[in-house]
């Protein structure tokens, strides 16, 4: 069995999950590699969706949600396989 | 003609302003597949079953707010109806002391509020409305500047006759005093084109499953980014934090608290889908039927309609009251004779009634809509005329 190494992801949270399918759109829209996951602890919210991509496309997913006027509640970082 | 089963097939349906029936395509399979490949609970969950619900649902909404000319659909949230959509709008917005001008052809969805806020305190004026059942925005404003008003609530059009108030006029009225318009839009949502950007309502609310040709048990509600009723309900909105103590602010979830009727939704976002086609072509043959209707019975005995005179601009509702032969009676003989559903009563509109003189006998009420045609008008109006005939 091969083990599969972890990648470090950026990840946003926001502060409704309309927002969080809103930037999901957007930002697929604008070519990234956007995926939702459960929204981790480290954003500070419990329940919800937030979004993962990879670091290096954290500052385009920025530009694309401020053009599209979607706020970034939080961001932070996940390790994951 | 003797219609003693009533079945789809033989059935003349002109109850749709109570409820639209049939559905247009594509209704009922979305509602199915909200049970059935799009039924987890959405706006929660991130597994992929749960987000393709949620995509639907935000999907749907986009759909319905363009449809009715939202720009941000933050600022659409969907509801159990339009009753629910009204009270939330009316308790969430008035209290104590506040002042609130309300036209006098008002549904009960509106009514019963008002008395409700009335009774804590709050103080509600009434402005009657014409013989037409219109509202006179002169009138209205002079009452609206009488004294500090909060808000002014009128009905987008009547569901007893039909009529179109004047909500531009009442949009720039209210405004003008500070206030805001709040707008019961039942009976306007699909009969109507409805630009929420430019009509001046600060909060408009709709039924789903009436001229929206969506199914039962969801509505919509659009507040102007301005208009921050509290909410009626809170709960889970899946968004934001759960620590959170109270209800976010957040829209559209904080006015959707607790699991959403996804079923409902994904089926008013097919019917939309269609209206977004085929509304003006539906809006013109519910004109000619209207015409049709209104004509023919004005040529019957003892028949006068409620409303707006023949050709003036109304919604496709055409309620009728004869001379000698009670509503009620003529709704049963219509029903089991002729296999026609129409209602008789007050329709949920006792201040309506009560403006136009009929509250003590009601009304005859033909709400039409789509599917209808002209051969359901005729068999009407043949059945009006035999019915005059034997009960006279």
């Amino acid at each position: 069995m091969s083990v599969r190494q972890a990648r470090l992801f950026a990840v946003l949270g926001f502060g409704s999950t309309h927002d969080a399918l809103d930037a999901e759109s957007a930002l697929q829209g604008a070519g990234l590699e956007v995926l939702p996951i459960p929204a981790p602890k480290s954003i500070g919210a419990l329940c919800g969706i937030a979004l993962r991509l990879p670091p290096e496309q954290l500052h385009s997913a920025r530009d694309c949600l401020a053009a599209e006027g979607i706020s970034i509640a939080a961001t932070s970082e996940i390790e994951d396989v | 003609m003797a219609a003693t089963v009533d079945s789809p097939e033989t059935r003349i349906y002109l109850d749709h302003g109570a409820t639209s029936w049939p559905k247009p395509p594509g209704v009922i399979e979305a509602v199915a597949n909200g049970l059935t490949v799009l039924a987890a609970n959405p706006g929660r969950g991130a597994y992929r079953f749960a987000l393709d619900t949620s995509r639907a649902i935000h999907s749907a909404r986009r759909d319905v707010a363009t449809f009715l000319g939202v720009a941000d659909t933050h600022d659409l949230s969907f509801q159990p109806g339009c009753t629910q959509a009204m009270n939330l709008v009316l308790l969430g917005l008035l209290v104590p002391g506040d002042r609130v001008v309300a036209c006098s052809m008002e549904h009960n969805a509106v009514a019963r509020p008002l008395n409700a806020l009335a009774a804590r305190g709050v103080e509600v004026v009434v402005v009657d409305a014409d013989e037409a059942g219109v509202v006179d925005a002169d009138e209205v404003e002079a009452v609206v500047a009488a004294g500090r008003t909060r808000a002014v609530v009128c009905q987008h059009a009547g569901n007893v006759t039909g009529a179109i108030q004047p909500i531009p006029d009442l949009g720039d009225i209210a405004h003008a005093n500070g206030a805001l318009l709040l707008v019961d839009g039942a009976q306007a949502g699909g009969h109507l084109p409805v630009d929420l950007g430019r009509l001046g309502a600060d909060a408009w609310a709709c039924s789903g499953h009436k001229g929206l040709l969506g199914p039962q048990g969801v509505g919509v509600l659009y507040l102007a980014p301005t208009c921050e009723p509290a909410e009626l309900v809170s709960g889970g909105t899946g968004g934001g934090s759960s620590e959170d103590p109270l209800q976010p602010l957040a829209r559209p979830e904080r006015y959707e608290a607790g699991t959403p009727n996804t079923p409902g939704i994904l089926g008013l976002g097919a019917s939309v889908r269609f209206l977004s086609e085929h509304a003006e072509e539906l809006r013109s043959h519910e004109a000619v039927l209207v015409r049709q209707l209104h004509e023919g019975i004005l040529d019957l005995d003892g028949f006068s309609v409620l409303g707006p005179s023949l050709g003036a601009p109304r919604v496709p509702i055409v309620s009728v009251v004869h001379d000698r032969i009670s509503a009620d009676r003529l709704a049963f003989a219509l029903d089991r004779r002729y296999g026609v559903a129409a209602r008789a009563g007050l329709h949920c509109a006792p201040w309506a009634h009560r403006t136009l003189g009929t509250v003590d006998a009601g009304a005859l009420r033909f709400g039409l809509g789509y599917g209808n045609t002209p051969d359901d008008v005729g068999t009407v109006l043949n059945a009006l005329r035999e019915l005059v005939g034997e009960l006279t």
